[in-house]
């Protein structure tokens, strides 16, 4: 669906993201992290043609958003950190005026996106009546409307209450298992990505240090012993790995009960097993070197 | 073709939406009646009548609404029109970019190039709007306080001195609103095309009103006599011409294809900028 092929710019000098290559596959929720200035919103810019790269080339969909913008992101919806509405205008009225520059004309695919991020009754008002939240939905709303097959969303819990995240997150399963449709974010809060990527592409100072499934591989064990001199063979005769902080990794199909099970037979005292999953945070933190 | 106009009509209502466009005719409205007040001190009005009386004329006559009201135009076009224009066309790129909403645009897929000729566009119309607004209010105004009655119109820098009868000096007054607000379009191609650089939509209207200031104090210095017919102001001051008792339609146009020259390079200059932009968050 997406594939970005060593986007670099920079700003007078300064390098903002350095030859990023990745791919999207149909269907996948992607994250994009990184701390401010990483490069998230120059890598979303690149891919909407608001901003021109310095080399490189960004496909969406097999056309070219430098040489084909308007082919390339014809169903592509976005959402922005901060959604900028015409305030004095209704919802609706911004909504019939950003679908105008699509081509789109049909007051009944409006009303759907409203009913679909429950705006219906307050669609009418002015936006400048408008919580955070609200604006935030409108702006969902506004990229739905090109019937997208992908959707770009920059921090799009960026300022909601918790009720709001949750509802977001939740909008954005649907839009995935319910629609099909493709997307990529970015977010700062990492509780937020662990829980609805399949993938994510960590960026520090402009170089991608990352990109893939932060859960790969089997998650390692705290085991809570006795005796590590007399645990060593027995862990080791099972094929386990036993790492700094004596984490134990075992082997693939292997059952943390069996280990234990030899440990006793062995006279080592098991007063505890635990796995040690790893949060996206810790993954991120190792990965950017602080 | 029916995209276009579509995309058009929504410009155009996010223009007129606005407060600001909304209080902006309002003030108009009442500097012209500022205006009206000023021209109806008596001193005013004696050395008006000194100048039609001295040249043969019936003063009561020419003293009358078209006669008011194209000076009220003057005043008006001269005063707040330009500024006015210089701060709506100023703003018409640069601010929203500043908001944000023009990302939200750009998400759409449709060509910078559009956009801009959308925008350009609707400022023409907004130039025409506002000068249609101001010739009808003037005239109005010019008829409330005194009536109809023949045109007098002096105009010396351009060396326009005529008197014309009630119906012939309405048609030309009438006819000065296009020619008007085509002078003024050159106002908004200046600032439309400074809204398309990087800078805030202050500094475009502020640069435009200064290459404005700049070419008309330029043209009043002696040492460039020679060369004034060449001033943009000077060449902006072509409709004035239409009081002219034979019009001078060859001069008229060649000012006016100056002037849709130097609109259209502004226009083209804009555009190449704009395109040439990061639009960043």
């Amino acid at each position: 669906m997406v594939r970005l092929e060593n986007l670099t710019k920079s700003f007078r000098g300064r390098l903002a993201l350095g030859g990023l290559s990745l791919d999207i596959a149909p269907g996948e929720i992607f994250g994009l992290l990184g701390h401010n200035g990483a490069g998230k919103s120059t890598t979303f810019g690149m891919m909407l043609g608001h901003i021109h790269p310095d080399a490189g080339e960004a496909f969406i969909a097999g056309h070219s958003v430098q040489r084909e913008r308007a082919k390339a992101i014809s169903r592509v919806g976005a959402i922005f950190e901060t959604p900028a509405f015409y305030d004095y205008m209704s919802g609706w009225e911004n909504l019939r005026f950003l679908v105008s520059l699509s081509g789109l004309e049909s007051d009944g695919r409006l009303m759907d996106a409203v009913r679909l991020v429950r705006l219906e009754k307050r669609i009418h008002d002015p936006v400048r009546a408008y919580s955070h939240g609200m604006r935030q939905r409108l702006a969902l709303a506004q990229a739905l409307l090109p019937d997208p097959a992908f959707i770009l969303l920059d921090e799009p819990t960026e300022g909601l209450d918790p009720e709001g995240i949750q509802e977001m997150r939740e909008m954005i399963r649907h839009l995935r298992d319910e629609r099909g449709l493709t997307v990529m974010l970015s977010s700062h809060l990492l509780a937020e990505v662990e829980q609805l990527c399949d993938r994510v592409a960590i960026l520090h100072q402009g170089r991608m240090v990352f990109c893939g499934s932060w859960k790969s591989g089997e998650p390692p064990w705290q085991f809570d012993i006795d005796d590590w001199a007399k645990a060593g063979p027995v862990f080791a005769q099972a094929g386990a790995l036993v790492g700094p902080g004596n984490l134990v990794t075992l082997p693939p199909g292997s059952d943390a009960a069996d280990v234990v099970a030899a440990l006793v037979r062995s006279g080592v005292r098991v007063r505890g097993v635990a796995v040690v999953r790893k949060t996206l945070e810790d993954f991120y933190m190792e990965r950017v070197g602080q | 073709m029916r995209l276009f106009f579509r995309q058009l009509s929504g410009e155009l209502r996010k223009l007129f939406a606005r407060k600001r466009t909304f209080l902006g005719f309002g003030a108009f409205l009442a500097f012209e009646v500022v205006v009206l007040f000023l021209l109806r001190l008596e001193k005013v009005q004696g050395s008006i009548r000194r100048v039609i009386e001295n040249a043969g004329y019936d003063a009561a006559g020419y003293l009358s609404g078209p006669t008011l009201g194209f000076l009220i135009v003057v005043w008006t076009v001269f005063l707040l029109e330009a500024l006015f224009l210089a701060l709506v066309a100023g703003d018409v790129v640069s601010k929203e970019v500043e908001d944000g909403s023009m990302r939200m645009m750009l998400c759409r897929p449709v060509s910078r190039g559009r956009i801009l000729l959308l925008k350009g566009t609707v400022s023409v119309i907004y130039t025409f709007a506002l000068t249609l607004f101001v010739a009808v209010t003037a005239l109005a105004a010019g008829f409330a306080n005194s009536g109809p009655g023949g045109l007098f119109v002096f105009a010396p820098l351009e060396g326009v001195f005529a008197f014309h009868d009630f119906v012939p000096g309405l048609l030309r007054y009438l006819a000065m609103v296009p020619l008007l607000a085509l002078s003024l379009c050159t106002i908004t191609a200046i600032a439309f095309c400074l809204s398309c650089f990087n800078m805030k939509p202050s500094t475009a209207t502020i640069i435009t009103l200064s290459v404005l200031f700049a070419d008309t104090i330029l043209k009043n210095i002696p040492y460039f006599e020679s060369l004034r017919g060449w001033f943009i102001t000077m060449k902006m001051t072509a409709w004035v011409r239409i009081f002219e008792y034979r019009i001078p339609w060859e001069a008229m146009v060649e000012d006016y294809m100056w002037l849709t020259a130097i609109n259209a390079t502004l226009f083209i200059v804009g555009w190449q900028m704009f395109e040439q932009r990061d639009f960043k968050s």
